[in-house]
């Protein structure tokens, strides 16, 4: 597993897509802010920052979910991994801890792009500030890594890219939890609906962050997050434990 | 000791609903053989190897890799394939083997120039994406050399290939197999270009083998036949007889002997002075490709 690791940090790393990518996002947050520059204050700053933020699992998490997941089905690399002798269990696992070191590495680096904006525009954001803009990168991090994790099942269920970058994309954009809400009110009423929305992986990293932010402990909703992207990782590797792989 | 087999099969079956890819396929690969697995299109080549690299599961029967058939992963991480190029299209050619080489964790720096060199794609800068399908196929075969493997599993290696690229594969695995002893287990269905280069011959149809052969009984069954063809074939079997020759065949006004083909100046000389009149004299050798016809059966390959 951590050979696979170290294999796909090498790639990723040369990866100069990725660069233009995220460069081209920084520079589109930047752009944006200085043509509504002026009058910035705190809230006006983490308002900015978790809206650019809450983008990032479609815009970043895609490009993240693309590059760690379905390059592998677009080279047909998945029978090289397993022809060199890495579990199958392994190749989940591994694929995710990446998916969760990029998503770390690139949500760490996120609410740089608004501080470092706005300092150029003038307003250099507080200790306090930026500690809220990173319990927002943290619950959008979060959010992408577990929807990497569900999204997986559809790479080693189906070996499809086009099928799990669309389910990858239906999660970002909460349509599946939309439709999830909407049959559940129907079917269960009003309260029963909510009550279950709070478990879903939008509800868990929403309380998350109302605990970073407030003074509730953050552990329930960690534990029921990694629950969650366990039972993820469970089902991938069940449903690749015996497939056959194509190439 | 004998060293164990490099590659064994026993029994391996492996069904997809009614339908039997592999038929109970017992084969062995021994240390040192270019083993040229032959068949059509769909007899079951590529479904042995996914069996082999652990891409598909078998529905009976066991695989062992050089002995070893409880420890596969173990032995399939010693183990160089190439079932079909499969590489990151945005990497270059040795980007793309270090990247192999931290994922079978092999060691030493260099080794991926070391494999490039033996394929001829040193020094080359493009991405993957920009790559002929000669490089392609050649990079294929660099990544089943990393790690010095002692065999390699290399499916359909010449697919697609011009006449120079076909030749080029040859010379690279022949290279290869006589200086660093690399044992090589290749698929085609091109014949012609395995009886160039395999020593060990296993023939599958229909997901069942048909037989394995070395090259030395493969020749042996595909030696010179020599046929004369006279206006008195009775007579000319008279004096083929006299002169020790047996197993003789007739087809029409032709004899057909199994074997003396080195000996057609004497047999031509012995009947002239006989008086018989020669019309033909020919030696011809059975293919590799007449021999699979025969074997199953004179369908088309």
């Amino acid at each position: 597993m951590f050979s696979l690791i170290r294999a796909e940090v090498y790639r990723l790393l040369r990866k100069k897509s990725m660069y233009v990518y995220f460069c081209s996002l920084a520079a589109a947050y930047a752009l944006i802010a200085f043509v509504r520059s002026g009058g910035f204050n705190a809230e006006s700053i983490v308002g900015d920052a978790v809206n650019f933020l809450s983008l990032l699992p479609i815009v970043a998490g895609g490009f993240i979910f693309t590059a760690v997941y379905t390059d592998d089905l677009a080279s047909r690399a998945l029978p090289a991994l397993i022809g060199s002798g890495m579990s199958r269990g392994g190749i989940v696992a591994a694929k995710l801890i990446l998916a969760a070191m990029l998503g770390a590495f690139v949500f760490g680096l996120a609410p740089l792009v608004p501080y470092a904006t706005h300092a150029a525009l003038g307003f250099a954001a507080s200790g306090a500030v930026m500690a809220r803009i990173y319990a927002a990168a943290l619950k959008f991090c979060l959010v992408t890594v577990g929807y990497c994790a569900l999204s997986g099942a559809a790479v080693y269920g189906l070996q499809r890219a086009t099928a799990a970058v669309v389910l990858y994309i239906l999660l970002s954009l909460n349509v599946v939890g939309g439709l999830l809400a909407v049959l559940l009110r129907n079917a269960l009423g009003e309260a029963a609906a909510t009550a279950i929305a709070s478990r879903t992986l939008s509800g868990i990293t929403d309380r998350l962050l109302d605990a970073l932010v407030g003074s509730a402990s953050a552990l329930p909703p960690l534990v029921e997050f990694t629950a969650y992207t366990a039972a993820s990782v469970l089902l991938s590797a069940a449903l690749f434990y015996k497939k056959e792989l194509e190439f | 000791m004998e060293q164990p087999a490099v590659l064994r099969t026993d029994g391996l079956t492996k069904k997809y609903g009614a339908f039997t890819a592999l038929n109970a396929v017992s084969l062995t690969v021994r240390p040192g053989d270019i083993y040229g697995l032959i068949g059509r299109n769909g007899a079951g080549k590529t479904t042995l190897f996914k069996c082999v690299m652990g891409l598909a599961a078998p529905t009976a029967g066991t695989v062992a890799i050089n002995g070893e058939s409880s420890r596969l992963r173990a032995e399939r991480r010693k183990m160089g394939f190439m079932l079909a190029p499969s590489f990151f299209p945005y990497l270059t050619a040795r980007d793309n083997l270090e990247y192999l080489c931290r994922l079978k964790a092999v060691r030493g720096r260099g080794e991926a120039e070391r494999v490039l060199s033996l394929v001829g794609l040193r020094g080359e800068k493009k991405p993957y994406k920009a790559f002929s399908l000669g490089m392609k196929q050649r990079l294929g075969i660099a990544a089943a050399l990393l790690g010095a493997p002692g065999a390699a599993v290399l499916d359909e290696p010449i697919n697609g290939l011009d006449p120079q690229g076909i030749i080029d594969i040859r010379n690279v695995i022949k290279d290869i197999h006589s200086r660093e002893g690399v044992t090589f287990v290749i698929s085609s269905h091109i014949l012609a270009e395995l009886e160039l280069t395999a020593t060990v011959f296993g023939f599958i149809e229909q997901g069942a083998l048909l037989r394995e052969i070395s090259r030395e009984e493969l020749r042996e069954s595909t030696k010179k036949t020599l046929t004369i063809d006279t206006d008195d074939p009775q007579k000319a079997r008279l004096v083929v007889e006299g002169m020790g020759a047996g197993d003789i065949a007739q087809n029409g006004s032709a004899l057909v002997l199994s074997s003396g083909a080195e000996r057609a100046g004497l047999y031509a000389r012995a009947l002239v002075e006989s008086g018989v009149e020669l019309r033909r004299l020919s030696a011809e050798e059975t293919t590799l490709e007449e021999y699979f016809l025969r074997l199953i059966g004179g369908k088309s390959v």
